[in-house]
């Protein structure tokens, strides 16, 4: 049985100030009960997507059709049919948690008896039930992040936009709202897309996935398809000066051997353990000196190195960035 | 599927939640009545000319609550735009956007909210007018359509201001160039205007253009309605057209905000 699409994109594109492609004919197809991730660096073209498809924006050219509708011709319709959670915090503060979610709930017309039942449930399935009524201005990070959460919910989407869903929160945090995602997806039957730069976070979360970068897809697979893909795993070598790295190019034997970073070889090997003697005996060979040897098997830091040539770690500054950015927002 | 009964209830709860806004709001009428009948008091320069200069009013206080009643609601209707701002900022225009609600409802629901906050203050006002020493005095009475006339007019004059100031900030990201817009035609808008002085006090270049001024139209209607009680037939003619035209610019400039914000709102 074939299951159905929920979204289907066709070269999607947006195009800012004439000649900025954010989104440049990006085509991707997700099915029921998927949680698709989005995965690329800052300013890939993630959450210029997320918008077209959620209708805040609309394409300069190309189209997409999101639950079956078209997101050209029915944008009412669309937002009727899915959830969204946008990157920013959007919950009023000077409003308790609850308040937040009935005002979004008669957005939707949802009617009273149904919204309180299902606030209720909603609440419980991510434990606020006793901050439910406090100001949302007194809610930490964290539950900040879980109140956008469920607020995304209160219209019973059959899809749920999921944008950045853990930007700025600590590493507990992060794991502790993976498990409400998984709950989520578990318990309301509903299809998730989800945008983040965290490797982690997709390989942990997603069943599928599409690498993104310049506003368009490199590749899609699942997590263990595109690891697979890489056929082999990767010797990391820190050198003292960048010339022994050139030598190192040299070597017999291996895969590829490319730059990576200040003074750092990038090797590729089918298999790193019986590749590993090689290389040793090629490093003292020619006395090279090295500073740091890494040997890495496939992880989907790997993968995103290998189609977009970037590390993602690199991101790591920009985003902190934007983090302390989001934090003064929610100070304000 | 508007949405603006929903976002119309959230602002009136961050309005009477916030014991600051909410009671500076209400005092506001007490200071500018008291403050305003007395500063502005022109009779004492001219004793013998009171009559000429108020048109008819018992007293000074008499003759600037439609004025004081107009400006109450200009201001209040002038910072309905920053709301919006403020929900672009931190981060509620979001979530609106991605809801299925009509994009005119999110100004609305500040056009309609700031009218109501009016409201009370006026009520108050007019209480204050009538409590102060030589205040406020109904010599020929007040009748219900009277009190209807003075609803209709600070209503109109809140729409007016409201939906200009938040057409200006529909797509504005800078809380600074809003006030600022502010405090530059507050003023002018108050003192062009027969708000204050009637035609007679005022140089004729400025009594001409402060005839175009709505703020003129308002104050006038309220003041015919307060000093005379029950109108004459030419007199009702005369407040009608104060009223038609305040209807007339105030339906206009809704229309075109509604559009505006249908369009171009973001985030």
């Amino acid at each position: 049985m074939k299951v159905s699409t929920m979204i289907k994109t066709n070269d999607l594109t947006k195009i800012y100030n004439r000649n900025i492609r954010a989104v440049d004919k990006l085509n991707i197809e997700i099915d029921e009960g998927e949680i698709y991730g989005l995965l690329g660096p800052n300013g890939a073209g993630k959450t210029t997507t997320i918008n077209m498809l959620t209708t805040r924006i609309s394409p300069t050219s190309g189209s997409a059709t999101v639950a079956g509708l078209d997101i050209n011709k029915n944008s009412l319709e669309v937002r009727r049919a899915i959830g969204v959670v946008p990157q920013d915090l959007t919950a009023d503060e000077d409003l308790t948690g609850r308040e937040n979610m009935v005002m979004v709930a008669q957005f939707y017309d949802v009617p009273k008896t149904v919204y309180r039942e299902r606030i209720e449930n909603l609440l419980k399935l991510v434990d606020m039930e006793e901050a439910a009524d406090r100001l949302v201005r007194t809610y930490s990070g964290g539950m900040r992040k879980r109140l956008e959460l469920i607020v995304g919910l209160v219209n019973d989407p059959k899809i749920l936009f999921l944008d950045e869903p853990t930007l700025g929160l600590d590493v507990q945090t992060r794991t502790q709202m993976w498990n409400y995602v998984r709950e989520i997806q578990k318990k309301l039957d509903v299809t998730i897309i989800l945008t983040s730069h965290y490797l982690e976070e997709i390989d942990a979360l997603a069943n599928r996935v599409s690498i993104i970068d310049h506003g368009k897809v490199l590749v899609t697979g699942t997590p263990q398809e595109l690891k697979a893909s890489l056929k082999g795993d990767v010797v990391t070598v820190t050198f003292k000066s960048q010339e022994e790295v050139d030598q190192m190019k040299g070597i017999k034997g291996v895969i590829e051997v490319s730059d990576s970073g200040p003074n750092t070889a990038r090797i590729k090997v089918e298999n790193a353990d019986s590749a590993l003697p090689t290389i040793i005996n090629f490093i003292s060979e020619k006395k090279l000196s090295t500073t740091k040897l890494i040997v890495q098997k496939p992880s989907l830091d790997e993968v995103f190195l290998e189609y977009t040539g970037r590390d993602i770690r690199t991101e790591e500054a920009v985003d902190s960035r934007k983090m302390m950015m989001n934090l003064r927002k929610v100070r304000k | 599927m508007s949405g603006l009964g929903p976002l119309t209830v959230r602002e009136l709860k961050k309005w009477y939640r916030n014991p600051v806004f909410f009671i500076t709001g209400l005092i506001q009428p007490f200071f500018w009545i008291a403050l305003f009948g007395s500063a502005f008091d022109i009779t004492k320069f001219f004793p013998g000319a009171s009559s000429l200069i108020l048109g008819g009013a018992p007293n000074y206080i008499t003759y600037i609550v439609g004025g004081v009643l107009t400006v109450t609601g200009l201001f209040t209707a002038m910072f309905a735009g920053t709301q919006i701002i403020f929900d672009r900022r931190l981060g509620p225009m979001g979530r609106f956007l991605s809801s299925p609600i009509r994009r005119s409802s999110i100004v609305f629901s500040k056009i309609i909210s700031a009218t109501i906050r009016i409201l009370p203050q006026a009520l108050i006002l007019v209480i204050a007018a009538i409590l102060i020493p030589n205040g406020l005095k109904f010599v020929h009475g007040f009748t219900i359509l009277d009190g209807l006339v003075v609803f209709t007019a600070i209503v109109l004059v809140s729409f007016i201001f409201a939906s200009i100031f938040s057409a200006i900030a529909i797509r504005m990201t800078n809380m600074n160039s809003i006030f600022g817009i502010v405090n530059l035609v507050n003023l002018p808008l108050l003192f062009v205007s027969y708000a204050m002085f009637s035609p007679s006090m005022m140089a004729t270049w400025l009594s001409d253009v402060a005839k175009y001024n709505p703020v003129s139209w308002s104050a006038e209607a309220i003041r015919m309605v307060i000093i005379n009680g029950t109108l004459t037939t030419s007199q009702w003619i005369q407040v009608g057209q104060w009223l038609g035209g305040l209807a007339i610019l105030a339906v206009s400039l809704l229309v075109m905000t509604a559009v505006l914000a249908e369009k171009e709102i973001r985030d």
